[in-house]
Formats: structure tokens, C-alpha cells, sequence
């Protein structure tokens, strides 16, 4: 019996299979090489640039809850002139498509970063983070109203020389407006969904357990949700999406797929189990060639 | 790597020590350097729990935690034969001492553990070792006769039920008017012992080495979860990579 094909075409990018790390888990990629040869993904989301280094937020910055983790890391980065001298060249030479998340506190911002990734050469292609829920100004503010959304997505989109994705907040009321106005900016392709804000509390010591009070709630606990986001926003808009959230093994990644995702972000699985994404790989492929699949094609947002 | 759980027993009120042992490189392991370890199979748990390495032999490694949540009330209902998910040995651990040094170990709590193996490996090349270790009362104090074998080892309560009654700092202080003197000081514990120890020695000609503790999520400096701020507070470091031991005057504390 012939091998199912994993490869994927999206919004021009062509991928071995449909399985990439999520921006934020995977650093820019150097500690997880040393379980296994990055070129086994699909392409690789990087953690969030900014224009300026960022140390980000007090700790305690991550904790564990019921199916999940809530993070405040507060887009802790080197900044972009570092990332783009010191951390892209080497990922680079692993021979993997690299997806540059990028942040920002004004729309200036967002633009100039942007243009300096796209300058560099390195990036197969940006990521506009519009929904992070852990820094003050600027990140998540853009993901919730789809006017300053679609204003934002259009800037960028005209200094981007390559596919421009746009992550959407699922911290909104219908998500299907983010969608339809990062498509109406010109975004090439979507990716949801980030995390939702989530909140613990200490009760013995009475007070929040992240010293941010709040975080961004990721991994098994959202994985209905953004499933179901997926579904709706395939059904409106007419580019790509890569999905994400709550995704730990093959089955969840083609349940993703099959409400309409062309690939998969793999997040907090990573930290679980290091060796998280080839083993998705390898889950996926199993599945097809079990049920005879030959390309994920024949299954993407086959539920209608 | 899945090790399989070879012993397990109790060591104070809520305190657990477990052996473990299966394919792990033993040999390259250094003292303060840890471990995570996943709980349980499924996809309740998804943060592994960072725990020191206490104790290593070439077949098997000791772990030694305190229930204190949901993570480690699992790892304390482990039985003989139960294999753990381990991910280790991570971290930069504690640099030895130059041969012949004079050497100060300060623990408090659970603090301790990790500098029992500490206390092994340099026992051989000090020149003295003094060790002081903190616990809240009698019923908390954990490893002291292994410390007492490795050198001279003074003991406080904070009830005074056992040793000394008073904290570490003030035992520090009567072993240096008494004559003691260090040239490194080795130091785990909470916070703010950590911060009083660097505070009491800032002025003097000591080397001083803490092992830092924080929230982690991959364990290997790829989040950014687990940081602390340099001493200059400028800069953030990674207490899973760049530490867990840091020299005192690189952290803020
Ligand atoms: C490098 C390092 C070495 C450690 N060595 C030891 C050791 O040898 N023995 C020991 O008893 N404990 C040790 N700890 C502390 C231990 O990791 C925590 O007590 C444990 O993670 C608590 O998990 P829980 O599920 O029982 O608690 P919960 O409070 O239910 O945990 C919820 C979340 O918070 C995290 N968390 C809570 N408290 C801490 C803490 N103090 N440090 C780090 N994460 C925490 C947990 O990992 C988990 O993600 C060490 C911590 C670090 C960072
Ligand atoms: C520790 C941590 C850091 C993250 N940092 C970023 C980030 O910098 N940029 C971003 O767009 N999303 C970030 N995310 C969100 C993830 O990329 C992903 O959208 C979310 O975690 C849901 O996927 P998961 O359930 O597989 O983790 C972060 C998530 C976590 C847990
Ligand atoms: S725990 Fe992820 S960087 Fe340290």
C-alpha cells in the first residue's frame, strides 16, 4: 500500500506535513533540537519579536491548572534586530520554513517589525500577533476590534514580502469578524486560536497564583473551543487556516482538519512531552493509512 | 526516559524520598541539577514538576519532595515498580570548589536535598566543610545524619525543638564569631534566606552560590517561565538553563 502524503500547500507555502510548533513553546527552535532534527516538521512558529528587548512579566509567569496551563509570560523577547542577527540565521540552517511571530505596541510598531524580519531574508512567513492577552497596550487590543484589526492587517501587509497570517484572539464575542477582517487587511492565511484569558487562585495564601492575576488558559481544557472556532471561521472566510489548541496528539490534529484547518500548531504539548510533534507526525500518518487517505485534502473541513 | 520507581519511603510528615533507576547518563550528573518528572499519563497534567537530584549512584538516582499540590501527592503514591517519565539531568548545577577550599553549605527546608550531593562531591577535595541546615521544627528536619558524615554540621528549628532554635543566619553568624571562616558558601532555600545569606556576606571575600526555584513549564529555556532578573535587574535569566544555581551576586535576589 502506497504512503499517505502529509504535505501541504498553504497560502504558498509548501509543507512536509501539517504539524508545527506554536509560537512561544518551541523558543526559536535550538532547545528542541537536541530530541530530535527540526526538519521533521512542518515549518517552525517562533516566539514573539518586538520592535525593543521585553523581559516581560513578574513571576510566577506559568502554572498548571485542570487540562492545561495559564501562561503570563508577557511577550519576553530579545528584540527584533537580536532575534533576526542572532536567532533566525541558525534555525535557518535546519533546514525548516520559519514562521516569525510578531508583536507590537502601536501599529508603527508592528510595521517596522515586520519590515525588518522581511529584510532579513529568513522568514518563510509572518505571523501577526493581534491577540495576546498579557501585555498591556498594544497585542491583544488589535485582535478584539475588527475596524482597528483590519486597519493593522492592511499597514502590514503592504511592507510584508512574504504570506502574512494573522492569529486571532478567541478573548471576542464572534470570532468570525476578526476572521473576515483580517482577510478584508489581506492576510494570506489565519491561525487561531491564541489563548484564552484565564485566571487561578492561591485559596490557602488568598490571592492570584500568577503574579499577573491573570493568564493565557492553553493546552486540553481549549481544545472544543478551538475546534469549534475553527469550524466557524471556515465557514466564512476563503483562506487558510492553521489551527491550534489543546492539540496533544494525531487524532486531535485531524480533528482540526476536518473542521477545516489545512495545518496544525502544536503549543503546550511540547512541554508535556518534548518529543510531542513527530509523534503527532507519526499519529497522523497512521490515521490516514489506516483509513486510507491518501492526502489530507480529501478530509479538510469534510464535516460541511 | 521512563525510570522505574526502585524504592520509596516516607522521611517526615509529608515528605517522600524515591529512588530511581533505569537508562539515565548517572554519570554526568552534577550536583544541583534537576529533574522533571510528567504526572500521570493523560492530559490532566500537562506541566511536569521540576525536583532536584539528591543523590545519585551509577545505577540509580534519589529524589527527595514535599507534597505540597496536586503533582507531588501523585509522585508520593508511586509504588515500588511504577515507572516515572523523567526528562533530565537539566540545569547548570553547583561549580566545585578549587581543592582544599573552606567550604560553607547552607540549607533551609527543602532546600536541602540538593546539596547532599553537593556535600558528597566536594567532602573529598575541602579542606573543611561546615553545614548549616533550617527546618521549621523537629518533626521537618530531613538527611541530617547523612550531612553529619560529610563535616561539621549545625542544625536550627525556628521552635527550637531540634539543634538550634533560630534561623540560619544567626547559626552562620556564631560559627564566624567562634573562628570559622569560608572562602565559598553553597546555599538552597527559600528566598528570602538566600537574600539575608548574600546580605550577610556582601561585604567579605566569599564566593557564594544559590540555587534558584520558579515556576517551569518545558524545563528547558524554551518558554521563558522560569526566569529571574539579573542583579543590575536589566536582564532576565533562565533559572532552568542558565541555573538553577547562580553566583549570588549575578542574581537579584
Ligand atoms: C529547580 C527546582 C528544583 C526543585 N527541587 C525540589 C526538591 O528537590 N524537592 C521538592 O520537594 N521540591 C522541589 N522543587 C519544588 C517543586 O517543583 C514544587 O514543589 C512542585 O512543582 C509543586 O507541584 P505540585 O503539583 O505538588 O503543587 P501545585 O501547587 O499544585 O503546582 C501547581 C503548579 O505550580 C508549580 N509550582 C508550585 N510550587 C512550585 C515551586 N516551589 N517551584 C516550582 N514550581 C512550583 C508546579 O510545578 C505546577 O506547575 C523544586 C523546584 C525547582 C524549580
Ligand atoms: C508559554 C506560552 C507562550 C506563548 N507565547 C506566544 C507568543 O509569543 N505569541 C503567540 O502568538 N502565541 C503565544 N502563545 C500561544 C500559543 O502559540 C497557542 O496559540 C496556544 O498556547 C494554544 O495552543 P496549545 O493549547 O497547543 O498550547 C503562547 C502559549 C504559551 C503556553
Ligand atoms: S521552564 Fe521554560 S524556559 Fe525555563
Amino acid at each position: 500500500m502506497s504512503y499517505p502524503d502529509l504535505s501541504v500547500k498553504i497560502a504558498g507555502l509548501h509543507l512536509r506535513n501539517p504539524v508545527i510548533p506554536a509560537s512561544g513553546c518551541f523558543g526559536f527552535g535550538r532547545e528542541y533540537a537536541q530530541f530530535y532534527p527540526l526538519n521533521q516538521l512542518g515549518a517552525v512558529a517562533v516566539k514573539a519579536t518586538t520592535l525593543k528587548p521585553r523581559i516581560g512579566n513578574p513571576t510566577p509567569r506559568v502554572t498548571e491548572v485542570c487540562g492545561g496551563m495559564l501562561n503570563a509570560i508577557g511577550l519576553a523577547n530579545p528584540g527584533v534586530d537580536y532575534v533576526v542577527r542572532y536567532e533566525l540565521p541558525w534555525l535557518a540552517n535546519q533546514d525548516v520554513p520559519i514562521i516569525v511571530n510578531v508583536a507590537g505596541e502601536t501599529k508603527a510598531e508592528y510595521v517596522e517589525v515586520v519590515r525588518r524580519v522581511c529584510a532579513s531574508g529568513l522568514a518563510a512567513a509572518i505571523e501577526l500577533n493581534v491577540s495576546c492577552p498579557n501585555v498591556a497596550a498594544g497585542g491583544m487590543t488589535f485582535g478584539v476590534d475588527p475596524n482597528i484589526l483590519q486597519d493593522l492587517v492592511a499597514a502590514v501587509k503592504e511592507v510584508c514580502t512574504v504570506p502574512l497570517f494573522v492569529k486571532l484572539s478567541p478573548n471576542v464575542t464572534d470570532i468570525r469578524e476578526s476572521a473576515l477582517a483580517a482577510q478584508a487587511g489581506g492576510a494570506d492565511g489565519l491561525t487561531l486560536i491564541n489563548t484564552l484569558l484565564g485566571m487561578q487562585i492561591d485559596i490557602y495564601r488568598r490571592r492570584p497564583v500568577l503574579a499577573n492575576k491573570t493568564g493565557g488558559l492553553s493546552g486540553p481544557a481549549i481544545k472544543p473551543i478551538a475546534v469549534r472556532m475553527v469550524y466557524e471561521v471556515a465557514s466564512v472566510v476563503d483562506i487558510p487556516i492553521i489551527g491550534m489548541g489543546g492539540i496533544f496528539t494525531g487524532e486531535d490534529a485531524v480533528e482540526f482538519i476536518m473542521a477545516g484547518a489545512s495545518a496544525v500548531m502544536v503549543g503546550t504539548a511540547n512541554f508535556t512531552n518534548p518529543l510531542a510533534c513527530p509523534q503527532i507526525i507519526g499519529e497522523i500518518e497512521e490515521f490516514m493509512r489506516k483509513q486510507g487517505i491518501r492526502s489530507l485534502v480529501e478530509i479538510r473541513g469534510c464535516i460541511g | 526516559m521512563l525510570l522505574r520507581v526502585k524504592d520509596i519511603a516516607n522521611l517526615a510528615p509529608d515528605i517522600w524520598q524515591i529512588t530511581l533507576s533505569g537508562d539515565f547518563p548517572y554519570k554526568t550528573v552534577k550536583p544541583g541539577q534537576f529533574i522533571m518528572i510528567r504526572i500521570g499519563s493523560g492530559k490532566e497534567h500537562v506541566l511536569r514538576r521540576p525536583i532536584s537530584i539528591a543523590a545519585v549512584t551509577e545505577q540509580s538516582l534519589t529524589i527527595v519532595l514535599r507534597v505540597v499540590g496536586r503533582g507531588t501527592k501523585w509522585l508520593s503514591e508511586r509504588c515500588i515498580g511504577d515507572l516515572l517519565d523523567v526528562l533530565g539531568p537539566l540545569g547548570r548545577g553547583f561549580p566545585s570548589p578549587p581543592q582544599d577550599a573552606k567550604v560553607l553549605i547552607v540549607g533551609g527546608g527543602l532546600g536541602v536535598p540538593p546539596l547532599w550531593l553537593l556535600g558528597e562531591t566536594i567532602q573529598a577535595e575541602a579542606d573543611e566543610v561546615d553545614v548549616v541546615l533550617g527546618f521549621r521544627s523537629q518533626r521537618d528536619c530531613i538527611l541530617t545524619d547523612e550531612f553529619s558524615r560529610l563535616g561539621h554540621l549545625v542544625v536550627t528549628t525556628d521552635d527550637g525543638s531540634f539543634g538550634i532554635k533560630g534561623n540560619v543566619i544567626e547559626a552562620v553568624d556564631s560559627l564566624r564569631r567562634s573562628g570559622h571562616s569560608w572562602e565559598y558558601v553553597y546555599a538552597c532555600g527559600p528566598l528570602p534566606m538566600l537574600r539575608n545569606l548574600k546580605r550577610y556576606f556582601s561585604n567579605q571575600d566569599v564566593k557564594g552560590y544559590v540555587s534558584l526555584e520558579e515556576h517551569m513549564a518545558c524545563g528547558v529555556g524554551a518558554c521563558h517561565g522560569c526566569v529571574c532578573l539579573s542583579e543590575d535587574r536589566s536582564l532576565t535569566r533562565r533559572i532552568c538553563v542558565n541555573g538553577p544555581v547562580f553566583p549570588w551576586n549575578e542574581v537579584c535576589l
